[in-house]
């Protein structure tokens, strides 16, 4: 026997992606509700749960207006239990329906960690192909500003480290459209990661559908002194960085990764081909992160590219502090990048 | 007492040195023999022993911080000694400790190093480097090119050699092919023979990377050696009072018995050259005339000549582009007392190791005379600067098939003129023409080399 995990239409990723500029300006959480939305219209299988996700429009009124559309049997309130929940929507994506679970903070997963760690990602292969798990878990990763220590969580370095599961972090309203249409017609379970400080950030998100394949980076910036690797919140250091270093007559290739699993480290050893030095930022922790995974590959595939050791931009290596000033100095911030980048130079 | 441990001198031109890496850190325990350091002299770069057990109390230079000799590198406490009182006792300024401060019981006087292989500097035999530190890319960079990084001088963090440093040699060696590359006259068989022995620098043109008929200018960072050789060169051109001396050999008698001993010694592999003759020459001539083979000495205000008891012919070797260029004198001790078999197969080896692994510092020191040959290139004469601290030394043109006329007539002959450059202070015109017409005697009859 089969779920319908196997009949999912994969979505057309050949067809070319409409342009970044235009005027059609929106929020990134209007982005999201987009990408929920035309989901759920095309696919009524497509269901939302979460902590106030319904009557109350979401803790971040992402979900704004999405009751009134759907009603209240596919967007759906839970009780501050993300166990029971996260569990729920797995037992429903076995069963063949596509939940969407929103944690209300990435940081509230913990207490879900069995469910979402160690059922949804292994359950295609401890069933032995027989039960998927088609789901997507979305909320707000990383410091969100002033949550102290257990409230800001970046889980990207202690989930990803889950083979069976996907994980995107996207930096912008166009990409998370794109995303998250992509993540909801995934076959494997998508951690799907937001940024509370990104919410209200507006671009252009074009009218016409598309979605965005996984594992591929965009490349922001373009130039040959340094590559710098990146993904989420923190891209917008980089901009602002690479503005700076630009200033200096250093220009940088700056890649957004925009998912983490898969990485596409293709990108990452083509673009250090070129500039031989590489600088990952990274919102998380330093010990066993993402960019240290960045690091290590770069070092398997790209070794003789090195002109210089590769460098990690993290966070300091202490729980998230509450005060504004030390959480600002924690967090990776253009200075810091800045640096980084000169350093390579030296 | 805590242990003071400076910059040893480990070639006698050594004037400062560069600890490239420490092999041990503060409160490492250390054993008599252990390697401490990595030390890089203007010639090579060599493993630094300790004399001592004792655990490090101090660290005083960073790596890649030159240093002059004699200067505090590191302070080892002895048993029992606690760290902080040794650094204590030794934190004077270490830049201002001088050479004379030194323990004699820890350190080599200066000079006697080079003499006594038995002296406190490192126990095992001076080598090539073995550990250069590169990054990934340079290393791939160097070996696709065929560089070998010991040539390279590293700018990067730390001494690091990074890409563009080996692109440096590179562009060095690709720019300076044309005007090396002779598409000259055939050169005469002799001087094929001097070539063979002696050049590394055999004149093989690389296709040029510029455009033809476009020049392109860049500034090119000195390498170590080419930094050597600036400062030595200067330092011998403007501080002594050169002057050249100028005769000609009729080398016809000396290419027939070359000839015919390669014939009844090819089969042991012998393989005579030119050159080799003329460094049993030089080295034979010295007995005659001692002051050739000596120094200048300074001494401290009272300025003496040292006449030598060792002949050691020095042999300047081009290094090939691809390895960086610049230059090296082999050294072959006492000389007067090797046969012409040993000078060749010898000088053949140098010029070997010189060109593929670098010669170790052991091998280029202590000559007492130098030979520089460009025969191989065609060139008629030329005149070299003094290699100090050496009074005299001799530049070798080829041996070209010339008129003579001998008693009237007239006759082919094979003619090879040398140029000495000698210090006057040491040296004078008419010593120095003597010494010459001695040397010519030999090489006109070469029989004399035989014995």
């Amino acid at each position: 026997m089969t779920t319908t995990t196997l009949d999912i239409p994969a979505p057309d990723f050949t067809a070319p992606l409409p342009p970044r500029d235009g005027d059609r300006v929106i929020q990134f959480r209007q982005a999201l509700r987009e990408a929920m939305s035309e989901e759920m219209r095309r696919d009524h299988r497509v269901f939302l749960l979460g902590e106030e996700v319904a009557h109350y429009h979401g803790a971040y009124k992402i979900s704004e207006g999405m009751l009134e559309e759907f009603g209240d049997k596919r967007i759906i309130d839970t009780p501050i239990s993300e166990s029971g929940f996260a569990g729920l929507g797995i037992g429903a994506a076995m069963y063949g329906l596509r939940p969407i679970v929103e944690f209300m903070s990435w940081s509230f997963s913990l207490v879900a960690a069995d469910q979402i760690l160690n059922n949804a990602p292994k359950m295609l292969y401890m069933s032995g192909g027989q039960w998927g798990c088609p789901i997507v878990f979305r909320g707000n990763d990383g410091a969100g500003g002033q949550l102290g220590p257990t409230h800001s969580w970046c889980v990207e370095g202690l989930f990803a480290n889950v083979p069976g599961l996907k994980m995107v972090i996207p930096s912008n309203p166009y990409d998370a459209k794109g995303l998250l249409k992509a993540a909801i017609r995934d076959p494997d379970p998508v951690f799907f990661l937001e940024n509370e400080r990104l919410l209200a950030d507006r671009a252009h998100v074009p009218e016409q559908e598309y979605y965005i394949p996984f594992g591929t980076a965009a490349r922001l910036r373009e130039g040959d002194a340094c590559t710098l690797v990146s993904f989420g919140r923190p891209v917008h250091f980089c901009l602002e960085a690479c503005d700076e270093l630009a200033a200096d007559g250093i220009d940088c290739d700056l890649l957004d990764m925009r998912t983490i699993r898969p990485l596409d480290i293709d990108s990452i050893i083509q673009s250090l081909a070129k500039t031989n030095r590489i600088v990952v930022v990274d919102q998380s922790w330093p010990f066993s992160s993402i960019a240290s995974e960045v690091v290590t590959q770069v070092c398997e595939k790209g070794f003789d590219h090195l002109d210089h050791p590769p460098v990690r931009v993290n966070t300091e290596d202490v729980p998230t502090p509450y005060a504004a000033n030390l959480e600002a100095a924690y967090l990776p911030n253009p200075g810091r990048i800045v640096s980084a980048v000169k350093e390579t130079l030296r | 007492m805590p242990i003071e441990i400076t910059m040893p001198r480990l070639s006698d031109t050594m004037e400062r040195g560069t600890v490239i890496k420490w092999n041990v850190k503060e409160g490492d325990a250390v054993a008599v023999g252990d390697v401490l350091a990595d030390i890089e002299t203007d010639k090579a770069t060599m493993e630094l022993e300790s004399f001592d057990a004792g655990t490090v109390a101090r660290i005083a230079i960073a790596e890649g911080e030159p240093i002059g000799v004699g200067q505090l590198i590191m302070v080892l406490a002895e048993e029992g000694e606690s760290l902080d009182d040794a650094d204590a006792a030794t934190t004077s300024d270490p830049a201002a400790t001088p050479d004379d401060s030194q323990d004699a019981e820890a350190e080599p006087a200066p000079g006697e190093a080079s003499d006594s292989p038995t002296a406190r500097t490192p126990a095992t035999p001076p080598h090539t480097p073995e550990r250069v530190f590169a990054s990934p890319l340079a290393r791939k960079f160097a070996h696709d090119h065929g560089i070998d990084l010991v040539q390279v001088r590293g700018t990067g963090p730390s001494g690091r050699i990074v890409n563009k440093d080996v692109e440096a040699v590179l562009t060095r060696s690709a720019g300076s092919t044309s005007p090396v590359a002779p598409a000259a006259p055939e050169p005469s068989p002799a001087a094929e023979a001097v070539a063979a022995a002696v050049s590394t620098a055999a004149p093989t043109p690389e296709p040029s990377r510029a455009p033809p008929g476009r020049l392109e200018a860049r500034t090119v960072p000195l390498s170590n050696m080419r930094a050597i050789i600036a400062r030595r060169l200067i330092e011998s051109k403007t501080g002594i009072p050169h002057y050249q001396v100028t005769a000609v050999a009729n080398v016809g008698n000396l290419l027939e018995l070359r000839a015919q001993l390669n014939e009844q010694l090819a089969s042991q592999g012998v393989k005579l050259t030119v050159n080799d003759f003329l460094v049993r020459a030089c080295a034979l001539a010295m007995h005659q005339h001692p002051y050739v083979n000596s120094r200048w000495a300074d001494g401290g205000g009272q300025p003496a000549i040292e006449i030598l008891a060792q002949v050691n012919i020095g042999i300047a070797i081009a290094l090939p582009e691809e390895r960086g260029g610049g230059l090296v004198v082999a050294t072959l001790k006492d000389a007067d007392r090797m046969g012409l078999r040993q000078i060749s197969s010898e000088t053949r080896r140098l010029a070997l190791k010189a060109r593929e692994k670098g010669l170790t510092i052991d091998e280029m020191q202590d000559s007492t005379f130098t030979i520089s040959n460009l025969g191989m290139f065609g060139v008629s004469h030329f005149t070299a600067i003094i290699n100090p601290p050496n009074v005299c030394i001799l530049a070798v043109g080829a041996a070209t098939e010339q008129p003579i006329v001998s008693q009237g007539q007239l006759a082919v002959g094979s003619l090879m003129s040398m140029t000495m450059s000698s210090d006057h202070r040491v040296v004078d015109g008419a010593m120095a023409a003597k010494y010459l017409q001695t040397v010519t005697q030999l090489l006109e009859s070469p029989a004399t080399l035989l014995v």
